[in-house]
């Protein structure tokens, strides 16, 4: 099967988001045959870029060129028509539909103006057949999409991308739900594929993936395409440097000694489950131990595992107790804390007001009836402490801002004092004045004796503010780094799953 | 402050401001001095006392349904309609008129009612069924059931005590329901505002997610609603049997929709997670002033009808675009 030829260029790309730049400076460019790798620490624009290329986003500035000329995609179906499709991780399949009418929406195979049913199941058999033997046989194009696992429906992600005949194929962290039999035929596809004349721009955290599969990478970094090299005569050591070269590293508050002889708050063994594998730990009391790596993998997990609000099997200490939460109220019982990574979708009662957001976990202790004074007094110190700038205790949380909003799901806990903090991404979407606070309020907590384990997806907090910090990777701690041992260097190669 | 402008749009705005229930109190007011100026004699104290009166009882059945459409999620509860039959077919078959057979009936009445809605309550959290769906059929079931048991043969009668204590002057002209309901009224809102359940129904109301992580137990919380809710509506088919003295098959079936919109008209949230039980209290005062004034008008039924639908759309409409304005 040949496809015609197709040569991709962006130049200057910019994308803003209000005030926001996603991506200052882009540049990428791929031909017929070509695996381009798109690499780049969190944030740094990658995906941004991927997205101007399908039509997802509109670039404010910059120049797009397929084939030399000047193109401009308003919708992913125009990129589509210009013979490029792109397979996200987010899926976009219609769960109630069929395999075979999922691959073929929007494109279904017509026959006098009429859905031609026996065309589309051939055609749907022709494309499965591909994976035959590395998904399970009873895959059927009739099967419906809601009852498959998450790799079957990645696979049909990628035959569906792949239905519309491309020229060009986005695989954005396609192979993160894949096994690794998947994988290799995944991979071997690629290669017939560019044989066949496709050009493949390839997004993945896995650098191993990387050295298997590209002809060249480009790297991104603070939204800015900073080099391109040739796989062949690149290493991961240079990739990574071209990652971060330039970002400066933290000077970082010294550990305190007290914290040598304090007890161990939190012990976790082997905790396996819901895509973590076999992760260990251990917190002592009045220490924050960070959490990096790309994001999801497998971080907020294991912090609703310890919170009780996901099942794993493993073992799980608090102060020398076995730790078998069930549900977050036992958690909370002994003194853990949970700030949610989704602040409007799990940490907030958008339309209630502050008080009831601040109480929610405490009502209890308020008594029958509930001693309202009480509560109201409680509330208003705590927002008094984090300096939370409102119009009074009763106006709802949908009226505050970003800071102020997440004020409020960290005021619901500190209320109840908790002898173990579990932080989701914190500051995502806060302003710098709210962060500061906050980095102080991690201080004063420090200092009071509260262990800490903080998730963020910002690896200048990790290197500014924990002593020790854990990088995920594919639901497993990849790296401990410490002292000097923790510097962006080895935090951005470990989060690629980078060996040493 | 120093200048106040009065134009038209500042006052709507200002009406806005209102809290719902509030406004809708004030709509019960004006519809009625409006009936006693369009229909002499509508308007005197003891008209007043029948609206309550028969305002009461329906506020009653929407007890359960305030506290089921709080829940969120779609919650909504159709069987209350056959429950109240079946509370009354109960305590008027149980009862067989003998006043001191009243406790056993009520307590027969709370139980098969608390068992109904329990049922509920563990298809819609433990089998995720739409409350609609699940207590539509639910309907059928009771219904059917009643069918089944009774073959069309209501044999019993009404104990009298009954009627003194609630559809008769009980204290001065007030019948007893009246004050019944505002019992009710006070108990209910210690209950929303004043206790850990009713924080948590609002919880889950709004985002389960948030409740869950914030130690709230959903499911419990959500079962404990759909039984109080089967229970309170058994509940009102007792109090109901104080007016009709008598039962049929299809008792409580007019009142199910009235339920509802007297919840919705009181300015609770369809969507869950906002309102009030004294909400509902001034929609059933609504409900029921604007259902005696169109009688008193002599309207025909089907014009009654029209107007009534009209009147809760335009209601309806002015709260959906109060929220609007809101977020």
């Amino acid at each position: 099967m040949k496809i015609a030829p197709i040569e991709l260029t962006v130049q200057r790309a910019v994308k803003r988001y209000g005030g926001v730049v996603a991506l200052s400076n882009g540049n990428l460019d791929v031909r017929s045959g070509e695996v381009l790798a798109l690499l780049g620490a969190n944030g740094s624009g990658k995906s941004t870029l991927a997205k101007i290329i399908t039509g997802v986003v509109a670039p404010n500035e910059g120049d797009l060129r397929v084939d030399g000329q000047a193109v401009r995609f308003s919708s992913p179906h125009a990129a589509r028509k210009a013979g490029i499709s792109a397979v996200y991780q987010e899926l976009s399949l219609v769960p109630d539909l069929t395999v075979a009418e999922n691959i073929w929406l929007t494109h279904e195979p017509l026959r006098a103006g009429t859905l031609d049913r026996r065309e589309m199941q051939r055609r749907t058999a022709d494309l499965l057949a591909l994976f035959s033997g590395a998904m399970r046989d009873s895959l059927s194009p009739e099967t419906s999409i809601h009852t498959l696992p998450p790799d079957e429906k990645q696979i049909v992600e990628i035959l569906k991308a792949l239905s519309f005949g491309p020229r060009l194929m986005i695989l954005d962290e396609a192979t993160a739900s894949l096994d690794s039999r998947q994988v290799d035929r995944l991979f071997n596809l690629v290669g017939q594929w560019k044989r066949d004349g496709m050009a493949i721009v390839f997004v993945s955290h896995r650098m191993e993936e990387i050295f298997r599969l590209a002809d060249k990478a480009t790297v991104l970094r603070n939204g800015e395409s900073v080099g391109t090299r040739a796989i062949a005569e690149t290493t991961e050591r240079e990739l990574v440097g071209l990652m971060i070269e330039g970002m400066h590293e933290f000077e970082r508050r010294p550990p305190s000694a007290a914290l040598a002889s304090a007890p161990v708050r939190l012990k976790v063994e082997h905790v396996t489950g819901h895509g973590l594998h076999e992760v260990s730990l251990e917190l002592c009391d009045g220490e924050l131990l960070g959490i990096g790596g790309l994001q999801g993998q497998g971080q907020s997990e294991l912090l609703l595992a310890l919170f009780g609000a996901l099942r794993v099997s493993g073992h799980v200490t608090i102060s020398g107790e076995e730790a078998r939460f069930k549900h977050p109220k036992d958690a909370m019982q002994k003194g853990v804390a949970l700030v949610p990574g989704d602040r409007a979708s799990e940490g907030l009662l958008m339309i209630r007001s502050i008080l009831e957001n601040l109480q929610l976990p405490s009502w209890r202790e308020y008594g029958v009836p509930i001693r309202m004074k009480k509560a109201e007094r409680d509330g208003a110190q705590v927002a008094e402490e984090l300096r939370m700038v409102m119009a009074s205790l009763d106006a709802p949380v949908n009226s505050l801002s970003g800071g102020n909003a997440q004020k409020v799901v960290l005021g619901k806990w500190l209320l109840r004092s908790p002898h173990l903090l579990l932080l989701n991404d914190p500051t995502k979407g806060v302003d710098v004045g709210a962060k500061s606070e906050f980095y102080e309020l991690l201080n004063q907590l420090r200092d009071r004796g509260t262990a800490i384990l903080f998730y963020s997806s910002d690896d200048d907090e990790l290197l500014g503010l924990c002593d020790r910090v854990l990088v995920m990777h594919d639901g497993a701690v990849r790296a401990e780094l410490a002292g000097d041992g923790l510097n962006r260097t080895a935090l951005v190669a470990a989060s690629m799953g980078a060996a040493g | 402050m120093t200048a106040k402008t009065y134009t038209p749009a500042a006052a709507t705005v200002r009406l806005r401001r209102l809290p719902p229930p509030l406004i809708a109190l004030i709509l019960a007011g004006v519809l009625f001095l409006v009936g006693g100026l369009a229909a002499p004699g509508f308007a005197n104290p003891n008209q007043a006392i029948n609206i309550a009166r028969l305002a009461a009882f329906l506020g009653i059945i929407s007890i359960g349904q305030t506290l089921v459409i709080i829940s969120g999620n779609e919650g909504i509860d159709l069987s209350a309609g056959a429950l109240v039959t079946l509370g009354a077919i109960l305590t008027f078959r149980i009862s067989g008129g003998q006043n001191e057979m009243i406790p056993v009936a009520l307590a027969a009445v709370l139980l098969t009612g608390a068992a109904v809605g329990l049922i509920n309550g563990l298809a819609i959290a433990f089998l995720k069924m739409p409350p609609l769906v699940m207590t539509l059929g639910m309907a059928g079931v009771v219904t059917g059931l009643i069918y089944l048991v009774t073959r069309g043969e209501l044999i019993g009668d009404d104990p009298p005590l009954l009627g003194q204590l609630f559809s008769e002057q009980l204290i001065g002209p007030v019948p007893g329901v009246i004050i019944l309901w505002l019992l009710i009224g006070v108990v209910m809102w210690v209950v929303l505002e004043r206790t850990t359940y009713g924080k948590h129904l609002f919880a889950i109301g709004v985002n389960r997610t948030t409740a869950r992580l914030s130690g709230v137990r959903v499911t419990r919380t959500l079962v404990i609603t759909y039984t109080l809710a089967g229970a309170l509506a058994a509940f009102a088919g007792f109090v109901l049997l104080a007016f009709t003295k008598t039962v049929f098959l299809n008792l409580g079936d007019p009142y199910l929709f009235p339920s509802i919109i007297a919840v919705v008209v009181g300015g609770t949230l369809l969507s869950g997670g906002k309102g009030s039980y004294w909400g509902t209290m001034a929609g059933a005062l609504v409900l029921q002033v604007l259902t005696s004034l169109l009688r008193a008008l002599g309207i025909e039924p089907a014009g009654q009808m029209v107007i009534y639908g009209v009147i809760l759309l335009l209601i309806i409409t002015f709260y959906g675009r109060q929220r609007s304005l809101r977020q």
